[in-house]
């Protein structure tokens, strides 16, 4: 369980985080979604216990990060597009973090081969590419089987590929019951992938939902084609419908597709094209995240 | 703790950059030791400068220091692991490179004694300062300026600064020693002091 109680970072006058309060639960994936510079690494950073917060509690099953027994069995962290000295190899790298984290060489190779590195361990990280740099800081973040994992733009530089693979990882860890934070300034990346929506901008929440109500809270939206547009237009409207067009099709709200259906039948207009128009999650998203 | 010094060895034994760094300066100052004890002592003290600084200041500057504090959240425990580290590797590389200098000290091996006391000193003070300014860089430059200009231009290395005190210690003046000792104290306690500092993401 992840929970910022309040939490706030100021900078002189600035504030980056304004009294976030948000909580992610065991079993569920958690996208924390702001546009770039609205606060997101900086909570991320207090939750792991890298930023102090100005006030405010940022806690990981109840406890501050700084309290916690043995942290990196406890939490993994993917931060920074992978940090690692680009002058070692991402195999010493791994060894090195598993004699932290108190594990034993053993997984390292197992974590390697897991990650789709284990033929480029032995190369120096400062030859990785971005994607590859993605892949051992989520090695490395996987190192202490830790249950809750906190991750910050961990998308950024793996390609399609990259992030299937990412995608049933984190999948599969909210399925073991694990917790899952992830970052993101972009919607779609997630959409696929999160539960729980966070929205955060200007270093406050806009949103805290289930992804689900975040489509049904939008409303959704029948585009309607038939051969006599101006009678289907009045009969939708009679119907308690509420009608626009962009000159091709009519648009309407507030009826099902099987009410718009019928209506149209009654009216006897043969319909050439009903669909229901699913809201475009981005938009909903840049809606939130740019309110003021 | 002993898990944070395991580490940071195995660090810098897998880093190439750092072990040749070693090698090279290591060479150097062995080959002053054949000309003057006191000259390697000097090449010595420079030296176990830079390897605390360079395994301190470098988990900034690659910012593996977030990864550090996040396997040792109590930071100063950090911090005590690297200074440990830095004290253990600056010692044996001392110890290495005065084989030259022991072997033609005319006074028994005196500097040579001397220095190895007073070298896990100077780790701790290149440990504190890089945990301090945070950047390599900034600080290998500044020591230079401040060993010229300071100590030895406007100080005549007369004056109890750091550097000028550590050389006393090395030639067996215990006061120097001492005063050596607080400059090193003091820095870590400034040190451990602004651990607390937030780290800078990119």
């Amino acid at each position: 369980m992840i929970e910022t109680i309040d939490l706030t970072k100021a900078y002189r006058k600035v504030r980056a985080v304004d009294g976030l309060s948000f909580s992610a639960r065991p079993g569920r994936v958690t996208g924390f979604l702001g546009l770039n510079g609205s606060g997101k690494t900086t909570t991320l950073r207090m939750l792991l216990g890298l930023t102090r917060p100005t006030s405010g509690e940022a806690l990981i099953n109840g406890r501050p990060y700084a309290a916690l027994a043995q942290p990196l069995r406890q939490v993994g962290a993917v931060l920074e597009q992978g940090i690692s000295h680009p002058g070692q190899s991402g195999r010493a790298h791994l060894i090195g973090q598993a004699m932290l984290a108190g594990t034993g060489r053993a997984r390292v190779d197992v974590l390697l081969e897991r990650v789709g590195l284990a033929d480029d361990g032995h190369r120096r990280t400062g030859d990785y590419s971005l994607g590859m740099r993605q892949r051992l800081a989520v090695a490395t973040a996987l190192l202490g089987e830790p249950p809750v994992l906190i991750l910050d733009e961990p998308a950024n530089g793996l390609d399609p590929e990259g992030i299937a693979w990412l995608r049933h990882l984190l999948r599969d860890h909210a399925h073991a019951g694990g917790t899952v934070l992830i970052s993101s300034h972009l919607l779609a990346e997630l959409a696929q992938l999160i539960d729980d929506v966070v929205i955060i901008a200007n270093g406050q929440i806009r949103r805290t939902v289930p992804l689900a109500d975040l489509y049904g809270g939008a409303g959704r939206r029948l585009r309607v084609r038939g051969r006599d547009p101006e009678r289907l237009w009045r009969a939708f409207e009679a119907a308690g419908g509420k009608v626009t067009t962009d000159d091709q099709v009519l648009e309407v709200d507030g009826l099902s597709a099987e009410d718009a259906g019928e209506v149209a039948f009654a009216a006897g207009v043969p319909v050439y094209e009903l669909t229901v128009d699913t809201p475009n999650l981005e938009q909903i998203f840049l809606d939130l995240a740019t309110a003021r | 703790m002993i898990a944070l010094v395991r580490s940071e060895l195995y660090r810098m034994a897998t880093i190439r950059s750092s072990w040749v760094s070693f090698v090279l300066f290591g060479a150097v100052a062995a080959s002053f030791g054949v000309l003057n004890a006191y000259w390697w002592a000097l090449f010595s003290g420079i030296g176990a400068f830079g390897i605390a600084v360079f395994t301190v200041a470098q988990h900034y500057q690659h910012r593996t220091a977030a990864l550090l504090f996040l396997a040792g959240p109590k930071r100063f425990p950090v911090l005590l692991a690297q200074v440990v580290t830095t004290m253990a590797v600056a010692w044996v590389f001392t110890a290495i490179t005065g084989i030259t200098a022991l072997l033609k000290d005319g006074n028994g091996g005196a500097t040579y004694r001397h220095t190895l006391t007073v070298i896990p000193i100077m780790a701790v003070f290149g440990a504190a300062t890089a945990a301090i300014v945070r950047r390599s860089s900034w600080l290998l430059y500044g020591f230079a300026v401040w060993f010229v200009l300071v100590e030895g231009l406007v100080g005549q290395m007369k004056w109890p600064l750091p550097i000028s005190s550590y050389l006393d210690a090395a030639r067996g003046d215990p006061y120097g020693l001492e005063v050596f000792l607080v400059w090193a104290l003091v820095t870590l306690a400034v040190a451990t002091f602004t651990l607390r500092r937030d780290l800078v993401a990119d």
